[in-house]
């Protein structure tokens, strides 16, 4: 039942999801930012696939993102409590820093991605931080496309280290400046990426299995 | 210690594990030495690696639930704390009271019985044989209940998605009372074993130590946190689950040390039997399951909700595409995060020491390689 | 003077195989004669499956409805149905039910709109072969039988 879930569970809905999770909530966020909406008509297609109901993120750390850093930040919204802000790829790691020196972020909870194959910046890198000194938790996200090299966090907060050697390890994001760039759950040698989407879940290195354990097949 | 000894030794390659008993699992550690001296480490993880954030992807959100029970096995009943929370969370829904007190009581039953484990394995790494007799004396009281109210010792699953599906047996909340009156006692007596024992002294104090700033930096949380002096806790900081209505203290210690972060456990302990007590005694009557569809399908979104369990921070990252099955499900586990700073806590220490900061970090390799 | 007589008098040694001998009462004895004597599992325990059948008729009690089927999350269920055409109902034919993987979550047993598929209190599942962990509908509803332990 497990692989022939897939194509009717999770396939279906992808089509226009990527693009629709970001495009009709950019208004939105550029209506917070510039006052002169590009288009605001978008989100009245005729038929609006299912997209994350965010709103708009309105704090004095959601404003000064934006002062600092201008186009930079794409959007700045908020979900079931949770904030989060979406920043260009080559912003991530300043925001970071910025939210680590001044808005007193010091704690890197988890560093992970989510891969929207039909999207043209296939993969969400996910950066969630926390502040001890104001109790708060956000979310930096970024849409990288696959083969982008994301600057490392390392230099910031230390435990990207490994965090981000799984993400290359399940994903296939390689982070550049990372002082240890291998796979750290999977063998050295193995191919592909689990996590994708495009990775079927019997799917294995069959090559690998054969050569290393001395059975035809690990299922 | 000199740099070098007289001999001119060469630096030795050591490996440690992944069959090595007080690795607590399939972990393998490579030491860099000179001599008994640590230049440095490196751990070779994913023995154990199953891929359940795959499996998460290619089952329901009912069908999941039990899955994550096999993570931190030790401390399954959190696990699924963690991970119902999260599905409530994208849901907005929110358990009863009710259930959300049987949770309380079982998860610190839980938080017992992990730290027993971790205890009588430390104490066993260093030497000392007995307590793990004592401890898992104590701890298969604590299975007991489990066993009674869910059909299950280890991996429970015993709550679901908006609530509970069980509702606690004749003689439950008798039955926890005896369990705190029973436990801390013990606690104490465990304490006369170790805390002063001079061996038990000689070989923790001063060792691994990690500063409230390098806590921080590597992202270490639960108890190694607190006894580097930072006094956090989920359960207070952001309490889930009914956490704000109980009174308890967060203990906390100041060395950061393997000593410490012993004597912040056992206090824990007992922290953990006044949460009981409050939730038994003002156990609510009521409903036990919330308003959730037989069908589980999240709106399009996504959600992170992390609890305090045993080892420390325990994240969901789940992300929902509007479908009956999790489009990504992402676990933030605190032993793989703690695991981290294993290498800046052993560093300059001795071979002797890496064993006791392994047993003191309290990991569970099942978390850590997923 | 006291400590002497303690000493001479091996007062210690004797405390300590007090604690040592307080422990022999048959009340302290821990140890369960495991293939002699079953130990007693919690009511709710989750072990072998079982199909039930209805004792009055010998009928079972299974509807073919395959939720259990669906509900597992291993997919360890077959439910083989047929209908008949006499009652004009699906009537279950065939049942397996896959040991080796199941996880004993009790998804299945959740699902089961007539209490049919059962999670009992039998916890010996060894068996010689694979195979055998791969249950019928036969073994189901009859129950394992495992060889039993000559003393």
């Amino acid at each position: 039942m497990a692989d022939e879930q897939k194509p009717g569970g999770s396939e279906a809905p992808p089509p226009g999801k990527g693009e629709a999770a970001e495009q009709p909530k950019k208004p939105a966020a550029d209506a917070a930012a510039k006052p002169a909406p590009p288009k605001p008509a978008a989100p009245a297609a005729p038929k609006p696939p299912p997209v994350m109901a965010a709103t708009p993120w309105e704090s004095d750390l959601a404003r000064e993102l934006k002062e600092r850093f201008g186009d930079l930040v794409r959007e700045t919204s908020t979900y079931l409590g949770q904030n989060f802000v979406v920043v260009k790829p080559e912003a991530a790691i300043p925001v970071l820093e910025y939210l680590k020196l001044d808005g007193d972020f010091d704690y890197l909870v988890d560093v992970t991605a989510v891969d929207w194959p039909k999207r043209a910046e296939r993969f969400d890198l996910v950066y969630i931080v926390y502040s001890f000194s104001r109790n708060e938790r956000m979310r930096v996200k970024t849409f990288i496309a696959d083969g982008f090299r994301p600057e490392t966090a390392v230099g910031v907060h230390l435990t990207a280290n490994w965090l981000e050697r799984e993400v290359f390890d399940m994903f296939g994001i390689e982070f550049a400046g990372h002082p240890d760039m291998r796979r750290i759950l999977l063998p050295e040698e193995w191919q592909g990426y689990p996590l994708r989407k495009d990775y079927s879940i019997i799917q294995q290195d069959q090559a690998w299995v054969q050569a290393n354990l001395n059975i035809e097949s690990g299922q | 210690m000199p740099d070098s000894t007289f001999l001119d030794s060469t630096e030795l390659v050591l490996n440690m594990g992944p069959q090595h008993p007080s690795t607590h699992g399939v972990l393998r550690v490579i030491l860099k030495l000179d001599g008994e001296k640590v230049l440095g480490t490196e751990c070779v993880i994913g023995y154990l690696h199953r891929g359940v954030e795959k499996i998460a992807e290619n089952r329901t959100y009912a069908q999941f639930n039990p899955y994550v029970d096999r993570m931190d096995y030790v401390a399954a009943v959190s696990n699924g704390l963690g991970y119902c929370l999260a599905i409530e969370k994208l849901l907005n829904v929110e358990a009863p009271p009710r259930a959300q007190a049987v949770r309380v009581i079982l998860t610190e039953l839980n938080r017992i019985a992990s730290h027993l484990l971790w205890l009588g394995t430390h104490a066993l790494d260093i030497g000392a044989i007995t307590p793990v007799f004592y401890c898992l004396r104590e701890r298969e009281e604590a299975l007991k209940i489990f066993e009674k109210y869910c059909g299950a010792r280890l991996t429970t699953h015993a709550f679901r998605i908006g609530g509970l599906l069980y509702e606690t047996y004749d003689g439950f909340e008798q039955e926890v009372r005896t369990f705190c009156d029973m436990f801390l006692p013990k606690v104490d007596e465990y304490e006369e074993l170790l805390t002063n024992n001079r061996i038990w002294v000689g070989r923790l104090k001063n060792v691994g130590i990690l500063n409230a700033d390098e806590c921080k930096e590597y992202g270490v949380t639960g108890p190694v946190l607190r006894a580097s002096g930072v006094k956090w806790d989920l359960r207070k900081a952001q309490p889930y689950s009914g956490y704000e209505k109980y009174d308890f203290e967060i203990p906390t210690r100041r060395n950061g040390d393997t000593y410490d972060r012993y004597m912040v456990r056992m206090e824990e302990m007992r922290q953990a039997v006044r949460i009981m007590r409050q939730a038994v005694d003002g156990l609510p009557e009521g409903a036990i399951m919330g308003k959730v569809g037989k069908v589980i399908k999240p709106a399009m979104g996504e959600a992170y909700v992390s609890i305090e369990a045993p080892k420390g921070e325990l994240g969901y990252y789940v992300v929902s595409d509007n479908s009956t099955q999790p489009y990504r499900v992402r676990v933030r586990p605190p032993s793989f995060v703690n695991l981290q700073a294993l290498d800046r806590m052993v560093r300059g220490g001795l071979v002797a020491d890496v064993v006791a900061v392994i047993g003191t970090l309290d990991i569970v390799l099942g978390e850590i390689d997923r | 003077m006291r400590n002497l007589l303690k000493k001479i008098f091996l007062v210690d040694l004797f405390q300590g195989l007090w604690v040592t001998f307080r422990y022999q009462h048959p009340r302290n004895i821990y140890t369960e004669q495991y293939p002699a004597e079953r130990p007693k599992v919690a009511e709710r325990y989750r072990g072998a499956p079982r199909l039930n059948i209805n004792p009055d008729n010998g009928e079972t009690l299974c509807i073919a409805c395959n939720l259990c089927a669906l509900a597992c999350p291993e997919a360890l269920i077959v439910v083989g149905s047929e209908r008949n055409e006499a009652t004009r109902r699906k009537e279950l034919t065939t049942f397996t039910y896959d040991t080796s993987r199941c996880m004993f979550c009790g998804l299945c047993e959740d699902a089961c709109p007539v209490d049919a598929l059962e999670l009992t209190q039998d916890f010996e599942l060894a068996t010689y072969t694979r195979e055998g962990q791969i249950w019928d509908r036969q073994t189901l509803e009859e129950g394992p039988r495992p060889t039993p332990y000559k003393c």
